[in-house]
């Protein structure tokens, strides 16, 4: 499994024998012995494990060491006989650009780059360009002015006037308004169950409501739902292990693109028949994924529109620790769930007409819901 | 956190490529830079058992054009055209929306068709090349080709109409005349992060052809035909509540805040279209 890759790493030639999964931070740092590259986030966001590689650079916590081969990496341990980088480490220190330094063999990277990208940066471009540079101690004036220092430097060395005019605004044809084509058509789009959001957080909670319609009058829908029995298989991804009076344990699968999660777990519900109404409470864990979620699950079938249609409203809140919490994200909740529901729905017809659910895919309502809701409260 | 360990697949025929991927029941994934699948790995919300590496396939860095169209391959880097090394299909558009992508280091190794078929709502180049009638030519595990308009192209959150076994591997854009407007504006609480809201806008009097289209409305990019026509027929950019009814009657879940960010979205990429600056 694990193979041998060749880099040249500040100038100097060197191999390495990783598997596959191996980060490039991880082979500077824990083979090579160059921990100056800093890893923090490990997804790509805060800009700590900054390298250049061939030039450019790089997150070296999302990039492969192997799709790294043959390249050329400088890490702040390298850049020798730079003399843009040595200035930069000079103007760093000057204006006072560091504290505690953690972030620092990034923004150096990065700062080498827009030095390289940029004749005559302003502030704004330098900081818009720094933006994927997180420091959370000594704040970004110090580094933005050893940046502009840096490039001053080099416009004096140039004759001191390399900063170039402004452009002057080129005007263009006036546009002449027009009659367009019909345009493509569109594709088909199913229509949303209920209007307006569906999505929203409260009390901590991650809140979706819907309603859908069924093909089945509310008596028989109503069984279905009671029966835990029967109406587990109709949720995408959901297998039941066991039920012991109004306890249960099984597990539910999502897939969603490429993110998989296997919830276990155990729960308890309750049914009353008269109303038509119910709950499902429970919590469970996905251990690979080392996340956590509890919710509740409250249904409700109706008659429908139509003579011997129902309507089932749901409402389902839940929270989610660990993993899946740094990710979610709740704008993509809503098409999830229509999704889910649409599968859901025409499962439960199937079952009620007498056929099977359709074969599980591992897709479930319950849980992708997890996987992409709540990473924007804490990202954000 | 390290990723689960995985196989590291780098075919160069890109028929086998595309057979990797549709014989693994969904566990062995195509990557063409990584920059959204990577974080997902290190976080193990997905842990495949494969993935094939798809930069190294022949053309797939390319970058090429017709009498009538601009052709990228799939692997091209968001860099590459930022930096202008891209033929253009519409003056400036494609430089503007891939510099806005991420960061630089993400935009050095990140791809245009990685970005297209992990179909996140809120990626740039699903809104943008929508507007821009392009399409995705996909290669399949018996070598044949076919091409995907993008307005069919992305089912939902990270659906697309690819199958198991077909492997996206260009980008087809049809090239616009001189005359053609476009705007292009997204709205984001920082600097690179995932847009809240996205709005595209292109027009052409010379074809006639008008599109307006919305990003990050959590599922695949909303076309909207009349606020497009309103635009090209009238030079101006519908008034918010026009636009906001539009969005209302879109049928997607959309709250008020969402509903506001994508209507001023809107207006200033029309507005940025068709001024006369």
């Amino acid at each position: 499994m694990a193979e041998t890759i060749r880099l040249t790493v500040n100038g100097e030639a060197c191999t390495a024998t990783v598997p596959a999964r191996t980060q490039l931070a991880e082979v500077l740092r824990d083979h090579l012995d160059l921990t100056g590259t800093h890893l923090a986030c490990e997804q790509g966001v805060c800009g700590a494990c900054t390298v250049m590689v061939n030039g450019r650079p790089v997150r070296s916590c999302i990039t492969y060491a192997h799709s790294c081969d043959g390249a050329v990496i400088e890490t702040i341990e390298g850049h020798r006989g730079d003399p843009v980088m040595d200035r930069l480490r000079d103007a760093f220190s000057r204006h006072h650009a560091l504290q505690c330094g953690f972030c620092t063999p990034g923004m150096l990277a990065t700062a080498r780059d827009i030095v390289a990208r940029f004749d005559a940066p302003d502030e704004a471009t330098i900081r818009h360009e720094l933006s994927g540079n997180l420091c959370r101690c000594t704040g970004y004036v110090g580094i933005v002015n050893a940046i502009r220092d840096v490039i001053d430097q080099r416009a004096a060395d140039a004759g001191g006037a390399a900063r170039p005019a402004p452009a002057e605004p080129v005007g263009r044809p006036a546009f002449t308004p027009f009659e367009p084509v019909a345009p493509d058509p569109a594709p088909a789009r199913a229509a949303a169950a209920t209007s307006g959001p569906r999505v929203t957080e409260e009390d901590g909670a991650t809140v979706v409501r819907r309603d859908f319609a069924l093909a089945h009058p509310p008596e028989a829908v109503w069984a279905l739902f009671s029966d835990p029995r029967r109406v587990a298989p109709c949720i995408p991804g959901a297998t039941l292990d066991s039920i012991d009076g109004d306890r249960f344990e099984g597990a539910v699968e999502i897939r969603f693109g490429p993110i998989r999660a296997r919830f276990g777990g155990q729960g308890s519900f309750l049914n009353d028949d008269s109303r038509r109404e119910g709950a499902i409470t429970g919590r469970g864990d996905d251990k690979l994924g080392k996340s956590r979620v509890q919710g509740d699950l409250r249904y409700a079938i109706e008659p429908g529109t139509d003579a011997g249609t129902s309507r089932a409203r749901i409402e389902l809140r839940f929270e989610i620790e660990g993993m899946l919490a740094q990710f979610n994200r709740p704008e993509l909740v809503a098409g999830f769930v229509d999704y889910i529901l649409g599968q859901f729905a025409a499962n439960c017809d199937a079952v009620l007409a007498g056929g099977d659910a359709a074969p599980s895919r591992g897709v479930s309502a319950l849980a992708m819901l997890w996987a992409v809701l709540k990473a924007w409260t804490r990202r954000r | 956190m390290k990723p689960a360990p995985f196989e590291l697949h780098r075919p160069s025929d890109t028929a086998l490529a595309a057979r990797m991927t549709g014989g693994g029941d969904g566990t062995i994934k195509p990557v063409a830079g990584g920059q959204s699948l990577g974080p997902m790995l290190n976080l193990r919300l997905t842990r495949p058992a494969g993935l094939v590496d798809i930069t190294a396939l022949p053309g797939l860095t390319d970058l090429r054009e017709t009498a009538t169209h601009v052709e990228i391959g799939a692997a091209v880097t968001h860099a590459r055209i930022e930096d202008g090394a891209c033929p253009e299909p519409i003056a400036g558009m494609l430089r503007h929306v891939a510099g806005g992508i991420a960061y630089r280091a993400v935009r050095n190794r990140g791809t245009i068709g990685g970005s297209l078929c992990h179909a996140d709502p809120a990626a740039d180049w699903i809104t943008a090349l929508t507007a821009l009638g392009a399409s995705v030519v996909a290669t399949g595990g018996t070598g044949t080709t076919r091409e995907i308009p993008m307005t069919e192209f992305m089912l939902g959150a990270y659906r697309t109409a690819l199958r198991p076994d077909e492997i996206a591997t260009a980008i087809r854009i049809p090239r616009h005349s001189p005359g053609a407007r476009w705007g292009y504006h997204k709205i984001c609480r920082k600097v690179g992060e995932f847009a809240d809201a996205i709005a595209a806008f292109v027009a052409d009097p010379q074809t006639r052809v008008c599109r307006a289209v919305f990003g990050s409305t959590g599922g695949a990019p909303l076309v909207s035909p009349v606020l497009a026509a309103h635009a090209a027929r009238t030079g101006t950019p519908a008034d918010l509540a026009m636009v906001k009814a539009e969005l209302g009657r879109s049928g997607l879940s959309l709250g008020a805040v969402k509903i506001h960010q994508l209507a001023v979205a809107h207006r200033r990429a029309v507005a940025e279209a068709l001024s006369d600056g």
